[in-house]
């Protein structure tokens, strides 16, 4: 965890660039930090618990469940992916994510940009559409999409998991990129238009570039939640497939019982990716975060 | 990582949904008018000609809008009808055919004690979570904002933890409550509190709310960046025109911060609502429902009756129900807190 932190504290965009006169801490200031410190290392604990029993065996674990490894052996991560379908989901998870995240930017931002360049009725209609879709909670269209990819024979397929995300993802993709676009003037697509560029090139080269802080945002948010998301693989995939991590965690809960340190082995494994998503796009995720956030 | 922040993602989709009742991207005049009026009386008939070249591409622009419109109603639309259609069936799941049965399906879950025991359940999560992590939000991002120094080191330090999905959360605490080895009993064991141990997820008067208090057990990182702008954004001249008046910091607080955030606490209380009416993670790691049905959830509930128990026409019923409670819930409480915004 501790290589983890030390990544992340880069410098943070909205440090200023001069070098600024060091005030003294206040009473109060030490106070706070302190308080926050604890705060998160409570937080926190669960977490690093199962990074410190991830380097136990069983036996050790259940002798003594608040013991400290006694040795450093990365033994569970080598059974975990040599005895179980870890290694498969693994890659399942990661298929479903990228997929998912390329075929979104490839048709939701392109959606949006239409919606708010034709303009008028049908657009406005289109766009309430899309919007109506975030009050729609998964759990209302689970039970027909599952008749529905059974039918087609789709049915705990990888591709039935990405198209059921890129469904529930859109309205989100519609509303963040209709409210971005509203600031981009048309006058630039005009003038590559005269100079001879088509209406897709035009979008591609000319209206994309400039959508990319809202882009980043998108990315990061839908990565994170597709990575971390656990319903919607539960509910499609089923023992024909390995699963994503999430779902083969849960199949070893059960099938594993005394095998805990597999577990503790696999939930580290599953949190360093998005860990590693967090520390490559730090700042384009607290801008992002705040983007449209603050009002008025 | 609770659901409510964003919980992810799927949160954050849903969460969207707050600005529904605001000002959206296509309110007031059509974008397509506005440009017309300012751009092409102004230049030359030239101009006018490719404008219109431009425009008369109307049909490219519907054709940008069709791929994501076709998945979107294939996947979100038709099957949500379809959902309505089902549940007047008493349909298994399985075999091919169905018969309609008017409304017995909603007839039998207002009269069931299992599914009103699973939206009383869904409350306390839900609504609990969501007050308990907005107010621990509250005061993580006004302790971040006084911290001075190290504020963006705090401020990673503070959302790392919300980067753990429920799920991974939830199943490490599963073993955390193991009765026999788990830390949690280990530990009152050894610190000499042998009584107060006990089986945490089993103990069917508890078991809600120590589900409750796992779905609380982490910041909600996207509520506190939130609220965290918002309070950095009050400004400054306020705060000091109220301290020459003779404000104390909790005054200041009360009668200049908290209402600028009004805003702020609207977005993030419809976020954490939304997300913890289907609240299902936590409840299928941690008890599976258990024991008994005690700790059901409306999401686990339409989840369990439509797949465990092949009632697909039952469970289409309970999920319009939730349809319809998240719809009401939202727009009532967008209203009240619009309301209250205005007044502050």
């Amino acid at each position: 965890m501790s290589t983890e932190t030390q990544l992340l504290v880069t410098p943070e965009p909205t440090r200023r660039r001069r070098p600024r006169r060091r005030k003294r801490l206040t009473v109060g200031q030490v106070v706070v930090m302190v308080v926050l410190a604890v705060l998160v290392l409570i937080i926190a604990s669960p977490v690093l618990y199962a990074l410190l029993n991830s380097f136990r065996s069983y036996g050790e674990i259940t002798v003594d469940p608040m013991g400290l490894p006694t040795t450093f052996t990365l033994d569970n991560y080598v059974q975990l992916f040599q005895e179980t379908d870890y290694g498969e989901a693994l890659v399942n998870t990661l298929i479903i994510t990228l997929s998912t995240v390329v075929l979104l930017i490839a048709i939701v931002p392109m959606a949006a940009y239409g919606i708010e360049r034709v303009g008028g009725r049908t657009s406005r209609f289109v766009y309430i559409l899309f919007i109506a879709g975030l009050m729609i909670p998964f759990q209302v269209r689970m039970i027909p999409l599952v008749k529905g990819f059974d039918e087609v024979g789709l049915y705990s397929t990888l591709t039935s998991v990405i198209l059921v995300h890129l469904g529930g993802a859109a309205s989100f993709g519609i509303l963040l990129y209709c409210s971005f676009l509203k600031g981009i003037p048309i006058e630039v697509e005009e003038a590559a238009s005269i100079d001879g560029a088509g209406r897709l090139r035009t979008f591609w080269s000319i209206v994309f570039p400039m959508l990319l802080p809202v882009t980043s945002a998108f990315v990061i948010i839908q990565a994170l939640g597709l990575w971390n998301d656990f319903f919607i693989p539960l509910v499609f995939l089923d023992s024909s497939s390995a699963g994503t991590i999430n779902v083969a965690i849960n199949r070893m809960v059960g099938l594993l019982t005394s095998q805990w340190q597999l577990i503790y082995t696999g939930a580290i494994l599953a949190i360093v990716p998005s860990v590693a998503i967090f520390a490559a796009f730090q700042r384009y995720f607290i801008k992002g975060m705040s983007v449209g956030a603050v009002k008025g | 990582m609770t659901d409510q922040s964003a919980l992810q993602g799927q949160t954050a989709v849903v969460g969207a949904a707050v600005r529904l009742t605001g000002e959206g991207p296509l309110d007031g005049a059509p974008e397509g008018a506005a440009d017309d009026v300012s751009f092409v009386p102004a230049g030359p008939p030239i101009q006018q000609r490719r404008t219109r070249r431009f425009r008369s591409t109307r049909w490219v622009m519907l054709g940008f809008i069709a791929p994501a419109l076709v998945v979107y109603l294939l996947m979100v639309i038709v099957p949500s009808l379809q959902s309505l259609q089902l549940s007047f069936t008493n349909w298994d799941g399985i075999s091919p055919d169905y018969d309609y049965v008017g409304v017995a399906n909603y007839d039998e879950i207002l009269t069931s004690g299992r599914f009103w025991n699973a939206v009383k359940n869904t409350l306390i999560l839900g609504l609990g979570s969501a007050v308990i992590i907005n107010a621990i939000s509250l005061g993580v991002a006004l302790m971040l904002d006084h911290v001075g120094r190290w504020q963006g080191l705090f401020r990673t330090a503070v959302y790392l933890p919300s980067l753990v999905s429920a799920f991974i959360l939830a199943t490490i605490w599963k073993y955390l409550l193991n009765y026999n080895f788990g830390a949690v009993n280990v530990f009152l064991r050894d610190i000499g509190l042998p009584d107060w141990a006990r089986d945490w997820l089993g103990d069917s008067s508890i078991v809600v709310w120590v589900i409750l208090f796992i779905t609380c057990f982490t910041l909600g990182g996207n509520t506190t960046l939130i609220y965290l702008a918002n309070l950095q954004s009050v400004p400054q001249d306020l705060v000091e025109a109220a301290r020459i008046d003779g404000a104390n910091s909790r005054q200041v607080f009360r009668h200049v911060t908290w209402p600028m955030l009004a805003g702020a606490v609207t977005v993030n209380m419809t976020l954490a609502m939304i997300a913890g009416w289907t609240i299902f993670d936590q409840v299928m790691v941690l008890t599976s429902g258990g024991p008994g049905f005690v700790s059901e959830t409306m999401a686990f509930f339409i989840y369990k009756v439509g797949f465990g128990e092949y009632r697909a026409g039952f469970g289409s019923a309970a999920a319009i129900v939730l349809f319809l409670v998240v719809i009401v819930s939202t727009v009532a409480a967008n209203a009240y807190m619009r309301k209250r915004e205005i007044q502050a």
